[in-house]
Formats: structure tokens, sequence, C-alpha cells
């Protein structure tokens, strides 16, 4: 990775780092995190304070802009001292338990519902992504790998779609790293533009939230787009991603044979295992929630006594607010804009940005279409 | 030799930490958490 170490996607057991120190190193960067995050909604919550002892109108920005914001000045200003970096890497982690724990929103009536509408949104965003990114790649003359991955960066799930797979592909780390850095740039760049396109255009929480989490590539950046916009925009914009993410073993076994056939990468020998490999297991984490959480709405009393009553779902949810929290400060606190704007060539960028308009355009045409005849 | 130790992943750790807290929650331990 070129652009910066805490842009690596953390492992929890790496060989190397054995033991009980591995994670004691991990505790500055989470603290960190928690106070970045609780800083933000700290500001949040002292300006609603402040305009209600005052009797003043004040518009009401989310804890999320703050501890996005407060990381960015933090990454970009002072620095991050190695002993934070570690844990600050956690961040992902975070936003993985975040989504399995919101689960506890979703009853799975909604999830057929919403994600049925979203699957079939996401398999045309995807197709037309592809399309469009390797016709883009290739008329700027970009290595065909470069282009691939920079095709699943923008069509399935950003950082970790790439990771995945550069290593099916057998892709250079250097076409990773500036695929990597391109949809990174791209999606801090989406936290500020999309809320504002979502606010003009006057969409629903519900039609915005899907819009987000088809357009923007990763799923931290997309879930903070959304919860920008407001609470729910960010429980649908989590819901729309993660149909997203569920695709990435097929794209990325597609990627995989691709290049095996033309004999610049790995045999896949036992396809099934690929996918289950690949398969990001939070969503079953998500899944299952959703189930004890449906099971608990149920109105037949022993069936309702398996799963989750109310003031369990709302424990649930709020842990789930406090993993996002952590998620959020480290967006910013990754956020090192002078590696996102300098530290990749100039064609990839170009490709990745007019790649990540088109798709937005497009996804927005989709929502506003299927919100004439749906209403969502 | 002893066997590499299989590392687990990101998504599993994810799991099973929610999971644990959903356990907790279930079964009163955590009764409520503010926000």
């Amino acid at each position: 990775m070129t652009t910066s170490t805490s842009h690596t996607v953390p492992e929890l057991h790496p060989d190397t780092h054995r033991g009980l120190a591995h994670y004691a190193a991990l505790l500055p960067g989470i603290a960190l995190l928690f106070a970045v995050g609780y800083a933000g909604k700290f500001i949040e919550q002292s300006i609603a304070r402040y305009g209600k002892a005052h009797h003043l109108t004040l518009p009401n920005i989310e804890y999320v802009l703050w501890a996005i914001l407060i990381g960015i000045l933090i990454e970009n200003t002072i620095g991050l001292p190695k002993i934070f970096q570690h844990g600050i890497s956690t961040y992902e982690f975070w936003l993985k338990a975040g989504i399995i724990l919101l689960g506890s929103r979703f009853i799975l009536g909604d999830i057929a519902k919403l994600g049925g509408i979203s699957l079939v949104l996401v398999v045309i965003e995807l197709a037309g992504a592809f399309t469009f990114m390797t016709w883009l790649g290739t008329r700027f003359k970009l290595g065909p790998k470069l282009i691939s991955l920079l095709a699943v960066g923008s069509s399935v799930c950003g950082v970790s779609a790439i990771i995945a797979t550069q290593g099916a592909i057998d892709a250079d780390e250097e076409d990773a790293a500036t695929a990597i850095a391109a949809i990174l740039a791209l999606g801090a760049v989406s936290l500020f533009v999309f809320p504002l396109v979502g606010h003009t255009l006057h969409m629903s929480d519900h039609a915005y939230g899907l819009w987000t989490g088809l357009a923007v590539d990763n799923t931290a950046e997309a879930t903070a787009a959304g919860a920008l916009y407001s609470d729910a925009a960010g429980k649908f914009a989590v819901l729309a991603k993660t149909c997203r993410n569920a695709m990435i073993g097929f794209v990325v076994l597609g990627y995989a044979i691709y290049w095996a056939n033309k004999g610049q990468a790995a045999a896949v020998t036992n396809k099934a295992a690929f996918l289950w490999k690949k398969f990001p297991k939070f969503v079953l984490g998500f899944l299952f929630i959703s189930l004890l959480a449906t099971l608990g709405s149920s109105a037949n009393p022993s069936i309702a006594a398996l799963g989750f009553n109310k003031p369990q779902l709302l424990a649930l949810a709020n842990l789930s607010r406090w993993a996002f929290l952590l998620t959020f400060a480290g967006v910013g606190l990754r956020t090192n804009l002078r590696d996102l704007l300098f530290k990749q060539g100039a064609r990839p960028f170009i490709v990745g940005a007019v790649g990540e308009v088109v798709i937005a355009v497009l996804t927005l045409g989709m929502i506003l279409g299927v919100n004439h005849y749906y209403h969502l | 030799m002893s066997a590499p130790i299989k590392r687990i992943s990101l998504d599993t750790w994810a799991v099973v930490l929610s999971l644990a807290l959903a356990a907790l929650v279930r079964l009163g331990l955590i009764k409520t958490v503010s926000w």
C-alpha cells in the first residue's frame, strides 16, 4: 500500500503480533476513535441545547459530520502518532459490528421487500458500472488489471472488494493501492456532495438511503453519507450497501476465472469454497439478528419469547449506534487529504472520478424512476 | 512442526462480538444502553 498505513485492512490476529500485547496495542487508537466520535456527539448535543435555551432554530448537524471533520482535522494537521494507527484501523471492524447489530431495526419481511428492490437495482448498477468502467479505463489506456480493480471497487464495495480481487487475480500491490486511493478520495467527496444533492431534490429518507447505498463505494462512507442525511436514511443506506456487499463473492469469482483463463492468475478449483471464503460473513450476522427481531415481533407469545422484546431491541440499536460512532471517527482519522490528492496517478483518478459521477447519476435516475412507481 | 495458526477474519470477529453482545442483551445481563 502506498497511500497510508491506515488504509490497510486490519487483522485482529496477525501471526506477527500474537497474544495480549497485540490487543493492548489496539487500545490507544480505539480510545482515540471513541474520543473523536464522542466529541462529535457532544458538539451536536451542545448546539441543540444552546438553540433550545436561547429559543433559536439552529441547523441540526449530525454528530457524524462533526466526528468526520474532527478526524480529518487531526490527521491533516498534527497527524497521528504511530501508537494510535493500529487501533484506528479497527474502524472497519466497528462498522461491521454496527451493521450486524443494526439488524435489530429490521424485520425479515422488510428486508425481503426492500432488499428485493435493492437487489434488482444492485444488479442493474453492477452491470452498468462494470461496462462503463471497463470502457472508460480502456479509453484512458490503464492497465487491464487496474481496470478490473477500479471496476470492482466502483461497482461492488470499495476497498474490501479491491483487496479480495487483488489476491484472486494476482494484481500488483501498486495497482490495488491506486484503485483504493481513487475510491477513498471519491468516497470522501461523496460525504459532502450526496447530502447536498439529496436535500436539493427533497428526497425521502428511503430514496436517499437507497441511492447512497447503491452509489457510494466504500461501506463506511456509504453508511456515513446516509447517516449524515438522517438516522432512517442511514438505515436504508446500510441495507442497500449490504445487498451490494453480498455480491462480492460472485464478482470476484467471475474476475478470477476470467484472468485464470488468460493464464494470468491461479485457477479456481473449488468454486463453492471460493464463494464462501469471499462472502462477507457479517451479512449472515445481520440476517440472524433481524430473524430474532422478527420472532420477537410475532403476535404468538411462544414465538415472540424466542426473539428480542422492545427494550432489548432498543438496547441493540443503541449498541449499533455506538459502534458506528467509532466507525465515523475512523473515516475522518484515516482520510489523509495529501495522500488522496497527490499520491496517485492522474489518469486512474480521472477514470474513477468520471466513473463515480456517471454511476451516481445512473443510480439517481433509477431511484427517481422507482420512486415514481413505488413511492419510496 | 506445529500447524500454522489459522487467522480469524475481521468479519468473523465482528460476528462473534455482535452475537456475544446480543446474547448478553437477550439474557438480561445488559438491560439498557443509553445513547
